[in-house]
């Protein structure tokens, strides 16, 4: 006969089914039950964070670098609360993670109990799905058909919650195989032949092709980046990345024309524009890589190849949809070349290549570097050159660091890049790093920050020295925060509203304070001692950079401007007034 | 852009399960999609689904992308939008409370019978009707009634169905 288990033992089994090796969470009223049977057990490790958003970042970190779904257990109220700025940013970026919460028992739901929060009612439109467990019976099912929602489809964050007298009382559990969960949900994964025909025949037409790529390709698997860099070798066309797709293919391949958008390349932006056929490839169209909308790539036919049917023509229209998971679409499409014998002329797109390179030959990412104060491109410069060879995870805060990050790191395997890019949360890179060094103990995790981001969750340094997790982290210090500087700079008159970052904290001894390694640099001639001391040190080390204040990030396309308005360096000025259009656009 | 809004009928076969409703309109909301109508009900009590009617405007983007982004609800099982299908009807009801205190009102039972709406309840103060009919009908209904005194109304918002073999599947 089977045994009855309680419904917190039965979480943890469940946990266990799925393959689950890490949580990070936070104990409170509303899940002791749970917590209590975490103690007893030793196949699953709990990572105490210091905040609930941090323990999401966490798990972003864990399930973008390992490709697994990756798991977070909270209270209820506040706990639950706590965790609405890190679903909304794994929604926005397609992360999967299971999000636990404890909830005030069934009898007492609606009555305004002690740390009682609707949380299904406030992450119902920041979660792929979720579920509130009323019944014991429905508890092993919920839990079962959260991971196959999370990482199914287009990945998301899913969020169970799990009242307290749920996880007390008891029935039999048979295991995942015995548990009915959703499985009518099955997103279409494979596409119709006609479209690929239709697809390599577009290819096989233009002479001024880019190919344009997203985090759809990194989430698609290590196959979908392999078909995507055999699929550039064979054409030899060039291809753009935006912030969540870098290293999806290497950025260090010559074919790859740099980053596209807001901040991206001049080379990738103009191309975009001038472009006889886009090939977009598990991106979505935002508003920080199109600009202006109406003259975006007026003239080029566009292909989408997506796993999400809502992401095609939402706010571009395109000539033709591929829907499916990208792998497939990818093998389809190099084994219809292969089997018709389909060759692509380099000749055909020379022309193209010519003219990509002579804007190439702008060199768009130059910058003035100098000899008495550290620019922050310098020391992204440095830090790529020494580490490259590492191979390191590099996780970023929000800001103009973040796009420094994107221009100057190369990044030569897919998931060692981890960013906040759909909804752009200053305090995702620390908590991030962790979930990434949890999961790649004895690799090089560095998080690239801004004196403003990092005091976000600074609080996390308890759990990076509890946990003796050896993060670096590598903070540009310009005394701003930057990209809010840098909008008043163009946009409101040079009147700096707020954006000083004064009374900052001694980063050294903030360091020192949690048992790390503090270092700080202000001279450019001493930035290659201070990253090969970082990474000589076993354990975690706070870098504080002091660089340039008064730095801006180029080339920068003003808000409602097209690709080929870009801004190239602080000498370029604006064309007449940014529209009022331009003016409400974030 | 200058697209054409259109009308679209949506039915939408979903799990009754509780929230599921909140998660259709909380998305229509959170987009700043139109809802001109909307009527919900279990249609099948053992496989525990219900039936939601939609109706909405929009260019045609703005539909395709409310079709697509309701699908991606877990609990949405099938949608169809029923305005694209080659013929369907669509009905509601009606139900009116009429005061009947004013001399006129044999006109108003002369009206009642010819169009085929039922009185349900009557007394002497009152009278309750109900009426089913396409929304044109149920408006002129409540035109031509405004010279008499309306007490209240109520709509149940549009139910619809393709005509011939077409039909939503599970």
């Amino acid at each position: 006969m089977m045994k009855k288990l309680s419904g917190a033992r039965i979480v943890i089994e469940a946990l266990i089914q799925e393959n689950v090796k890490v949580i990070f969470g936070y104990p409170g009223g509303a899940v002791l039950p749970i917590y209590d049977e975490l103690f007893k057990q030793n196949k699953i490790r709990h990572i105490l964070v210091r905040h609930e958003q941090a323990a999401v970042h966490a798990a972003e970190g864990y399930a973008r670098s390992t490709g697994k779904v990756g798991v977070v257990l909270v209270t209820s109220g506040p706990g639950a609360t706590n965790t609405v700025t890190g679903l909304t940013d794994a929604m926005m970026d397609s992360v999967p993670v299971v999000c636990i919460s404890g909830q005030v028992p069934t009898h007492m739901i609606g009555n305004d109990a002690f740390q009682e929060a609707d949380i299904v009612g406030i992450t119902r439109p920041c979660t792929k799905h979720n579920y509130l467990v009323k019944e014991i019976s429905k508890l092993a099912e919920s839990i079962h058909s959260a991971f196959h929602i999370a990482k199914n489809g287009r990945p998301g964050p899913v969020l169970v919650d799990i009242p307290k007298d749920i996880q007390t009382f008891e029935t039999k559990y048979g295991g995942k195989k015995h548990t009915k969960s959703v499985t009518f949900y099955k997103p279409n994964t494979k596409p119709s032949l006609d479209t690929i025909v239709k697809f390599v025949s577009l290819l096989e037409k233009s002479k001024k092709p880019i190919f344009y790529v997203g985090g759809g390709v990194i989430n698609s698997g290590s196959r979908a980046s392999l078909y995507l860099k055999k699929l550039l070798k064979i054409t030899g066309y060039p291809c753009t990345q935006t912030l969540m797709g870098l290293g999806a293919t290497p950025t260090s391949d010559d074919q790859f024309i740099g980053m596209l958008g807001m901040h991206g390349t001049y080379e990738a932006n103009l191309s975009m524009n001038k472009s006889d056929l886009m090939i977009c490839i598990g991106a979505r169209f935002d508003d920080r890589i199109t600009g202006k909308v109406s003259g975006f790539s007026p003239k080029s036919k566009k292909v989408h190849l997506d796993i999400d049917a809502s992401s095609f023509n939402k706010s571009v229209n395109v000539d033709l949809l591929i829907q499916g998971d990208l792998s497939k679409i990818l093998e389809m499409t190099l084994k219809h070349i292969e089997n018709k014998r389909i060759s692509f002329s380099k000749e055909k797109i020379s022309a193209w290549w010519n003219q990509i390179n002579k804007w190439r030959a702008k060199n768009c990412l130059n910058y003035k570097n100098s000899r008495s104060i550290i620019k922050p491109q310098y020391a992204l410069q440095r830090l790529d050159s020494l580490t490259k060879h590492l191979d390191p995870f590099i996780t970023t805060e929000v800001g103009q660091h973040q796009m420094w990050a994107a221009q100057f790191l190369t990044f030569n395997k897919p998931k060692h890049w981890m960013t906040s890019g759909g909804l752009g949360t200053m305090g995702y890179g620390l908590p991030a790093a962790m979930g990434v060094q949890i999961a790649h103990p004895n690799d090089l995790v560095i998080d690239v920050a801004g004196e403003a981001s990092i005091l976000m969750n600074i609080q996390e340094m308890s759990t990076i020295k509890q946990y003796r997790l050896p993060v670096k982290i590598f903070i540009l210090n310009n005394h701003y925060m930057g990209m809010v500087r840098q909008w008043q700079e163009l946009l409101h008159g040079n009147r700096l509203s707020e954006s000083y970052m004064d009374s900052l904290p001694d980063f050294v001894k903030l360091a020192e304070s949690f048992g790390a390694t503090g270092l700080r640099v202000s001279k450019p001639g001493e930035m290659d001692d201070l990253i090969k001391e970082m990474i000589k040190i076993k354990g975690p080390v706070i870098c504080d950079v002091v660089v340039d204040p008064k730095e801006n990030c180029f080339p920068m396309i003003p808000s409602g401007s097209t690709h080929d308005q870009m801004l190239l360096g602080p000498n370029d000025k604006l064309e007449g007034e940014i529209s009022e259009e331009g003016m409400v656009l974030v | 852009m200058t697209e054409s809004h259109s009308k679209h009928i949506l039915s939408i076969m979903v799990d009754n399960e509780p929230g599921v409703l909140a998660r259709i309109v909380g998305l229509f909301s959170g987009r700043g999609y139109n809802i001109e109508s909307l009527s919900v009900s279990e249609v099948d009590s053992d496989k525990f689904l219900s039936r939601v009617t939609i109706v909405t405007s929009g260019t045609k983007n703005i539909v395709d992308q409310i079709k697509a982004q309701v699908r991606k609800l877990i609990p949405v099982h099938n949608l169809i939008d029923i305005t694209e299908l080659k013929s369907f009807l669509g009905k509601e009801l009606i139900l009116m409370k009429l005061d009947i205190k004013q001399k006129t009102v044999l006109n108003i039972y002369k009206y009642i019978k010819n169009i085929g709406a039922k009185i349900l309840f009557e007394d002497k103060t009152v009278i309750i009707i109900e009426f089913s009919g396409t929304p044109t009908e149920i408006s002129s209904l409540i035109k031509k009634m405004k010279v008499y005194n309306i007490v209240e109304l109520t709509r149940s918002g549009l139910v619809s169905m393709a005509l011939g073999k077409d039909y939503i599947r599970r």
